[in-house]
Parts: structure tokens; C-alpha cells; sequence
């Protein structure tokens, strides 16, 4: 294991750090004082393991294909956003935007989640342990969203073949957005996942996935397409 | 993408402001390396008014500081008056009505400016990075109870003293402001305002908010019911920060769309657009959180009145 202290050092410097140990076969680097600098880590795609300790800016662990990042702090905008494959891991809170457009992979955040919390996921899972602000899983193309405290307004809006999970209040539901009953094999997946990455089960979950009514345009449904996004 | 920042010392109690606004400024920098300026809140020498006056765009003559003096002086009585840096520094007595007092001054010449003017409150801002503003008027020497600041990335008016923040809400004493975004139905108000007589001295969209709440505070509005008010005159994306003699708030617009963290202990308050510049200062003491959209939050200072009198 190696390790970087951020003082003083560009986010490049940091980077390259990262990125030389890694080519000289380093598999664990700890990154220490990062000062919430923003891209940290972001597009390595080998296998490493990233533990970072404190708070972290902008999109840190984004487009990453394979490695798995632990920020023991908490995230700015975008965490792990585009990311193919990996996990990242957020201990405190994230801001707008956490795993927007991730394509496969892992994204934990055990506090809360703001605004567009996996807007247009194409694949992969995102689970928070607290609540997600508005917009949140917006147009969702793949992939499964899991929130274990309250959904903001909008939650699911547009959604295509993504699903969400909610065990809190739902503010408002977005557009084509329903709620149906869990199966069982979802129940038990989520209950894996709560598990593995020490998340307190919140007891029921609601599932939420796509009425289907947009995704063919009918003119006899003019009304819902109107007040669409 | 502009960086704002704010600090208020909950006890009321002075501290190296200047210091601390300094490496929060530092810190954010590099979101706008155009203009960087603060607004300091310190406590006020007896009744005295301070003002700020920017005497011209370029090296104005100094036979424009005595002009002014000279006319500040059939008004009021000058305590105190020197020149630093492109302003007149003034500590004057007076009573009257402080847009009289403004107009008698900007009345000597077209590019004069008050840039503050309050018992409390003093602007120093410039064109150029915030160690820049430090070597023209010694920042880390300031001291004050509450103070916010800014620095700026120039998206649709000019890079001049004028264009820079904070913005003194012009004609009030003590009100100030900080903006990050974009105020888009700003063309709208300012022909509102306009039509009404109101001076505006940019084409900054950000210079109306200090004007709004001029406007609406002196309608007889609390200053958390203006902010509330401003949260649905405004259209845009934005953050900002306002401060009087003795609160300090922010106000985000009902997206969310500009960032804001907010640090918080039982001494102190921080804001900033970015988590860096709290991190950077304050090292790990403290956590800091993102507001969410279409929040507003006050904070004031003890009323320590009563206090000194009894020491």
C-alpha cells in the first residue's frame, strides 16, 4: 500500500501519483488530506483500491472501469458519474448529480443524496442509506436505484427500463412513474446489498418502475406527453 | 462560475476576519480570477458613517478627492478621510438621509462612486486575484464580527472596480450582497426599477439583487421576508449572500442549480460555494453540508448592547 498526502499538491500531481503506483503494481493507495479538491481518481480503468480520507469536490471516481473508491468523507457534485464498472463507496453525504449516467458497477452513499441522484442510468446500482433530492433516477435507461430514507420531488420521471427502490416518503412521483408491489427476489436482493455494505434495513421498500405510457407516442394521450418534461 | 463566501463569528465578538475571508478567497480562486472583493461588518465608531468612494475609472486626479471633500463638507462633518488604493475613504457625521449624502458626492463627477457606505459596513474589491486585493488594502488586516466576499469569473458585463462585488445595496446603510449565477429575468426588473428613477451603476444582472432588497426592506420588510420575497421575483440559477450590520444569509434558487456548502459549529458560521474553501481553512473541524434548493437561512448576531454597557 502507498500512500499520498494531498497538501499542497494539484489535482494533476494527485492523479498522476495514483496513476504511476498503480502501473508499478501498487493495489491499495491511500489518499489523505484531499481538501474536497475536485476529479479525484477519476478515470482509472484498472483494478485498485482507493481509500481516501476526508471530503471530496467534484466528480470523484467518475469514469472509473473497475477500481473501487471508499471516501471516508463526503462528495460533491457528480460522484462516480459515467463510471462502466467498480464501486465507490461515499460514508457521509453527496451532492447533486451522484452516479449520473453510470453504465454498470456500485455507488454507496450511506447519508443522503442530493437533487438527480442517478439521472439517466444506463446500467448498474446505486443505494442510498439516507433520502435523494428531487429529479432523482430521471429518465433511468437501466439499472437499479435504491433509497432507504425519502425521494424528493420527481422521483422516476420519464423512467425507461431502470428501477427504484423507496422505503421513505415520496414527495411526488414523476411522470409515468408507478409504484408496484416488490417481488421477492427483489426484496432479498436488496436485503444482500443492505448487508454487504452495512446499511440498516429500513423495513419496506415501495418499487418504482415506468407506466410505459411514454414510451410510444399516442396522440389519444396528448394530456400526459403536455405536461411531460 | 463565480465563488462566494461568507463568515459570521455567532458570539459577536471581533476576530481577523480579513485573515480568514483571505484564504477562503485563496481557496476559490480559480473559479474566477477576474475580480475578487469583500464586505466586512467591524464595530461601528460611535455614529460615525464610513463610505468607500471609487473616484474614477483610471488615476483620477486628485484634485477630484478634494472636490469631494469639499462637498461632503457643507453636508457633514469629516472625522477622518484618506486615500487608499482607487477609493476616498471617508468617516463622516452626519444625520440626514444617507441617498442625499450619496448623491451629493456622485454629484462632483460621473465615474464617482460610493462603493459602501454604512456605521458598520466596509467594500474593498479590484479587479485581479484576492492576494492582489491583500497587497492594495492588507486584507489580513481587517477584523470584523461577519463578513462575505466574492470572486468573480465575468460571463456578460465588464471586468472593472464597478462590475465587481460584493454590492452595496446603493442608498442603504449596511446592506450588502454576493452572487453566484445568473439572474435572468434581470433586464425585466431593471426596466421596473428604472421606471421608478433607480440609478444602476453596471450592466451586472447580479447588482439588482442589492437593489431589490433595498427596495423591499425599505417597504417595510423584515430581511428574512425580502429574502423569501426575492425567491419568487427571481428566475435563474443562483446563490447569494446577504448581509446587514448584524445578520448574515444565503438564498438558492428552487433547482439547486448553483452550488453552496454551509459549515456550522457553535461558534461559528462558514459558507462557500465550494467545500475546498471551507476545508482549507477550517481544516477538519467541522462538516460541511450542501443546502438544498430553495432554502434561505438567517443568522444574527447576540444583541451585545446591553452587555458592554454592564462591563
Amino acid at each position: 500500500m502507498s500512500t499520498i498526502d494531498c497538501t499542497n499538491k494539484t489535482v494533476r500531481e494527485i492523479n498522476q501519483y495514483i496513476r504511476r503506483n498503480m502501473s508499478e503494481g501498487t493495489d491499495e493507495i491511500r489518499i489523505t488530506s484531499p481538501a474536497a479538491q475536485h476529479n479525484i481518481g477519476v478515470g482509472l480503468v484498472q483494478p485498485v483500491h482507493l481509500s481516501i480520507d476526508g471530503s471530496v469536490g467534484y466528480y470523484c471516481g467518475g469514469m472509473i472501469d473497475g477500481p473501487m473508491v471508499h471516501i471516508h468523507g463526503s462528495a460533491g457534485w457528480g460522484v462516480g458519474e459515467g463510471m462502466m464498472n467498480g464501486t465507490v463507496i461515499v460514508d457521509g453525504h453527496a451532492g447533486n448529480g451522484a452516479a449520473a449516467s453510470i453504465r454498470g458497477g456500485t455507488v454507496v452513499i450511506k447519508g443522503d443524496a442530493a437533487a438527480r441522484c442517478g439521472i439517466a442510468m444506463k446500467g448498474g446500482k446505486v443505494i442510498v442509506g439516507g433520502s435523494v433530492g428531487y429529479m432523482s433516477g430521471f429518465m433511468m435507461q437501466k439499472g437499479t436505484l435504491v433509497v432507504c430514507g425519502d425521494a424528493g420531488e420527481g422521483i422516476g420521471d420519464s423512467l425507461y427500463e431502470g428501477v427504484i427502490f423507496v422505503a421513505g416518503d415520496i414527495e411526488d412521483l414523476g411522470h409515468d412513474a408507478v409504484i408496484e408491489e416488490p417481488t421477492d427476489a427483489d426484496k432479498s436482493q436488496i436485503d444482500d446489498q443492505l448487508t454487504q455494505f452495512g446499511i440498516d434495513h429500513p423495513g419496506n421498500f415501495k418499487k418504482i418502475v415506468a407506466g410505459r405510457k411514454l414510451w410510444n407516442f399516442d396522440k389519444r394521450e396528448w394530456d400526459v406527453w403536455k405536461s411531460a418534461l | 462560475m463565480c465563488g462566494i463566501i461568507g463568515f459570521m463569528n455567532k458570539s459577536g465578538a471581533v476576530t481577523s476576519i480579513g485573515s480568514t475571508m483571505l484564504g477562503m478567497l485563496d481557496a476559490l480562486g480559480r473559479r474566477g480570477p477576474d475580480s475578487a472583493g469583500i464586505a466586512v461588518f467591524s464595530p461601528q465608531n460611535g455614529n460615525r458613517i464610513r463610505l468607500r468612494v471609487k473616484l474614477g475609472d483610471a488615476d483620477a486626479p486628485s484634485e477630484r478627492t478634494d472636490a469631494v471633500k469639499t462637498q461632503v463638507a457643507t453636508v457633514a462633518t469629516i472625522e477622518d478621510a484618506t486615500v487608499t488604493g482607487a477609493y476616498l475613504r471617508l468617516e463622516v457625521s452626519y444625520d440626514g438621509n444617507p441617498v442625499a449624502l450619496q448623491h451629493a458626492i456622485e454629484g462632483v463627477h460621473s465615474e464617482i462612486e460610493v462603493v459602501s457606505m454604512g456605521r458598520s459596513l466596509e467594500i474593498v474589491k479590484q479587479v485581479g486575484s484576492p492576494a492582489n486585493l491583500d497587497t492594495t488594502y492588507g486584507l489580513k488586516d481587517f477584523i470584523g464580527t461577519h463578513a462575505i466576499g466574492h470572486t468573480r469569473l465575468s460571463t456578460e458585463s465588464r471586468v472593472d472596480l464597478s462590475h465587481s462585488q460584493p454590492f452595496w445595496a446603493h442608498g442603504l446603510l449596511d446592506v450588502t450582497i454576493v452572487h453566484n449565477g445568473h439572474i435572468t429575468n434581470y433586464h425585466k426588473l431593471r426596466r421596473q426599477y428604472e421606471m421608478r428613477g433607480v440609478r444602476f451603476y453596471t450592466e451586472n444582472d447580479s447588482e439588482i439583487i442589492g437593489i431589490y432588497l433595498r427596495d423591499r426592506l425599505s417597504q417595510g420588510l423584515s430581511f428574512d421576508e425580502a429574502l423569501h420575497a426575492s425567491m419568487v421575483d427571481f428566475d435563474g440559477s443562483f446563490c447569494y449572500l446577504a448581509a446587514t450590520a448584524d445578520q448574515l444569509a444565503f438564498a438558492k434558487d428552487p433547482f439547486g442549480l448553483k452550488p453552496l456548502m454551509v459549515a456550522e459549529t457553535d461558534e461559528f458560521v462558514a459558507i462557500a460555494t465550494e467545500e475546498q474553501a471551507l476545508c482549507t481553512v477550517f481544516k477538519q473541524e467541522t462538516q460541511a453540508r450542501e443546502p438544498g434548493p430553495k432554502s434561505i437561512r438567517t443568522w444574527r448576531l447576540p444583541d451585545t448592547t446591553g452587555k458592554q454597557e454592564a462591563a
